[in-house]
């Protein structure tokens, strides 16, 4: 064995030391131990556990003289050769588990880097996700305010209008005065007109500009389209909420740019970020979000004080007709009236009707409810004179927005010029003031005949009985009735013409009752003179395309005119009157 | 009708309104109350619009002073409405003489040019809805108490 071997070697050395290091490198090591260095084979030993004997001043002299390297064991003796299994080269387990801590802690040292640089990677995706937010707040800001002051701007512009024609009317006015006294001046208005000999001309002018100007910009159906898809992805559509968090794929063709980053950032990209699992613009959250909508100020307070009134609603009063008059769908109202009383007392008619009833208090507010609604509202009663904006500017607006919406003006202003110019303006019907709750109602059988559970069966025959005849005597017949509201349709033509090639206009009961001055509410007879003359005259050629004598049987077969309508319309509108139709009792369609 | 059924159900109160107040108007905001013993939706309706008249008929007065025929016009179409909601007929008659007066209009409908007829017929004309107001205001609370 060499380790006896050479303890014997390095016993049996000399005292001369260099003598022997240089012999026992050269000769001793390379023959016995496979060596040829001294310093290495002291490393073997080491490895086998052998450590150099240290001599200092107490232990006394080494034996082999001061130079001598000496080697001890602890299992080794010269005479005891049993022993040496128990020397062996050290165990590298030690080592080797050194090894694997080090490894280990240079692993976690990666993984506190990774993890760090993916927390870092993290912040910078939530940061991007938060400026992200931030502009497409700042890009519904900007399109809101831009909607808005288009809004302004074509208020404005029929504004100008309005003046320009009322202007004209009094020009002409004047003139008939002038020529003939006897005239009875109705409606004469403020005269604004100082200098009227050259009025025409400037009006003339005007207005040439006002035509000139196309306010229907191509920008504008993008617009609207964005401001739409941001109420989209705001409000939860009762049909869509749900599904929207998976991305809806049908309106995700029309707005990819926002639908697409929107659901990929709740399901496809880091699960961090303030938002995630919140729907930022879903509607219980709208009221936080820092920025102002035009016209949200006002907006509000108001609403909130009428809402009390709708949520009487559900105590529905005994001895109305069953427990709801309308189909699988409640009706939602709108009523746009600035005065508190009639807004309360309209919407308590409304809500007792079980409809689900809104209030605005101006204009203003109308229009900005509609726009930030998801569903078109079933009808919208609107008065007319109202601070801030106009029932008619009002109309004119949500036309733009709502083209199928029925609106129907609230108001005692009733005579021929205002009538004409509700009607231009997209005003479907006429309410009279002060309204009674069998008016109203009447208005919603009327508009809405086709979402209650049963039509009325009344209303095939002539929609004017079951509003306008002997069930409400306060309220005005002439206006309630079905033709005041088609006529004017057609002459804005703001609907397929070939409806009225098959609708039949008016039965000859009605077109009586449009004369009959009894039934008017307003107190000058000259006012009803002139209605029924502008009856004639304006509603004329709609009225030509029924001979008075094939009444009876044309409405026996064919549909009421607003039932041709409403159907006509169905593709157009929302899920409501879809629905309406898959649910509602079939026959009532039928040609 | 029913709204006739329920004339003739409160036949007994509705004397006392007079003809201040038109009742089959009044009546319908009454068949509202879902209680006809705290009459609660009906009086609160009432109760506002007597604010609502006070504070326009204050409005008036500054606007008569300050000789502003347009809020005149105004301030005469808006009470119009809300009284003649509530039923107030005389008062809804005289809020239309001002409104017409406001217009510069005499109360057929014809123009009147001159403002300061159309002045001193809207300070009259005030003077007299605030005491048909009164009237109907004193009758109501009357009516209201009693119930």
């Amino acid at each position: 064995m060499p380790e006896a071997d050479l303890a014997g070697v390095a016993q049996g050395a000399g005292n001369n030391s260099s003598d022997f290091n240089e012999k026992f490198t050269k000769t001793i090591l390379p023959k016995h131990f496979k060596h040829s260095n001294f310093a290495s084979f002291v490393r073997q030993l080491n490895k086998y556990d052998f450590h150099k004997v240290r001599h200092n001043e107490e232990n006394g002299q080494s034996p082999y003289g001061a130079s001598a390297w000496e080697f001890k064991h602890p299992e080794f003796r010269a005479d005891r050769k049993d022993n040496l299994d128990n020397i062996r080269r050290k165990a590298p387990a030690p080592r080797k588990a050194q090894n694997a801590e080090e490894q280990f802690s240079v692993q976690s040292q990666q993984v506190v880097v990774l993890s760090e640089t993916l927390a870092a990677t993290q912040q910078q995706v939530q940061q991007l996700q938060e400026s992200y937010y931030e502009i497409i707040n700042a890009n519904k800001i900007f399109v809101d305010e831009i909607l808005h002051l288009q809004k302004v701007v074509k208020a404005q512009h029929q504004v100008h209008n309005e003046l320009i024609s009322h202007l004209s009317k009094t020009e002409e006015r004047r003139d008939n005065r002038q020529s003939n006294h006897t005239t009875p001046a109705y409606n004469a208005g403020q005269n604004l007109l100082s200098d009227g000999s050259e009025a025409p001309l400037e009006l003339r002018r005007a207005r040439d500009i006002l035509n000139g100007l196309s306010i229907e910009h191509v920008a504008d159906r993008d617009l609207n389209r964005m401001s739409v898809a941001f109420h989209q992805a705001g409000g939860s559509p009762e049909s869509v909420g749900s599904s929207s968090m998976m991305g809806p794929p049908g309106a995700a063709g029309v707005t990819p740019f926002l639908h697409d980053p929107l659901s990929d950032m709740r399901h496809l990209v880091y699960p961090v970020g303030q938002n995630i699992g919140i729907d930022p613009f879903a509607p219980e959250h709208m009221p936080n979000i820092p920025y102002n909508r035009p016209g949200g100020d006002n907006g509000l307070p108001p609403t909130s004080d009428f809402s009390s009134t709708p949520s009487m609603a559900a105590n529905t009063p005994p001895g109305l007709q069953g427990p709801s008059p309308w189909g699988s769908k409640k009706p939602v109202v709108l009523l746009v009236e600035d005065d508190r009383t009639c807004a309360r007392i309209g919407s308590k008619f409304l809500s007792q009707h079980d409809c689900g009833v809104e209030v605005a208090r101006d204009g203003l507010e109308a229009v900005n409810k509609v726009s930030g609604r998801q569903q078109p509202y079933d009808l919208i009663f609107m008065d007319i004179v109202m601070p801030q904006l106009d029932g008619v500017s009002a109309t004119a607006m949500i036309r733009d927005m709502q083209p199928n919406t029925p609106i129907v003006a609230m108001t005692s202003n009733i005579n021929q010029q205002d009538l004409e110019m509700y009607f231009q303006w997209g005003m479907r019907d006429v309410l009279a003031k002060p309204f009674t709750k069998e008016g109203m109602i009447g208005k919603l059988r009327k508009h809405l005949g086709s979402m209650m559970r049963n039509p009325p069966p009344e209303g095939l025959i002539d929609p004017m009985y079951a509003n306008g005849g002997s069930a409400q005597p306060p309220t005005p017949g002439p206006y309630s009735n079905q033709g005041m509201g088609m006529a004017p349709l057609s002459a804005t033509s703001s609907g397929p013409v070939t409806k009225f090639d098959t609708t039949p206009i008016q039965s000859p009961a009605t077109s009586s009752s449009w004369h009959s001055p009894s039934q008017l509410p307003h107190p000058s007879p000259t006012l009803a003179q002139e209605h029924g003359g502008y009856l004639a005259a304006g509603s004329g050629s709609q009225m030509v395309l029924t001979p008075g004598g094939t009444q009876k049987p044309q409405y026996a077969g064919g549909m009421m005119p607003q039932m041709a309508q409403s159907q006509q319309r169905m593709p157009l509108d929302g899920p409501p009157e879809k629905r309406q139709r898959l649910y509602g009792p079939p026959g009532n369609y039928h040609q | 009708m029913a709204s006739d059924d329920r004339t003739d159900d409160h036949d007994p109160n509705m004397p006392d309104l007079g003809d201040a107040i038109d009742i089959l108007t009044f009546s319908q905001i009454l068949e509202m109350d879902d209680s006809e013993e705290d009459r609660e939706f009906s009086k609160s309706i009432v109760y506002g619009f007597f604010e609502q008249a006070e504070e326009t008929f204050g409005k008036m007065d500054s606007a008569l002073e300050s000789r502003d025929l347009d809020e005149l016009y105004r301030l005469g179409h808006y009470l119009k409405g809300s009284s003649a909601t509530v039923g107030l007929t005389k008062v809804k008659d005289s809020c239309e003489k001002i409104q017409r007066y406001g217009k510069r209009e005499n109360v057929d409908g014809s123009a009147e040019p001159n403002e300061e007829l159309c002045l001193s017929r809207i300070q009259s004309t005030l003077v007299s809805v605030k005491s048909e107001y009164a009237d109907a205001e004193k009758t109501l609370k009357k009516f209201f108490d009693s119930t």
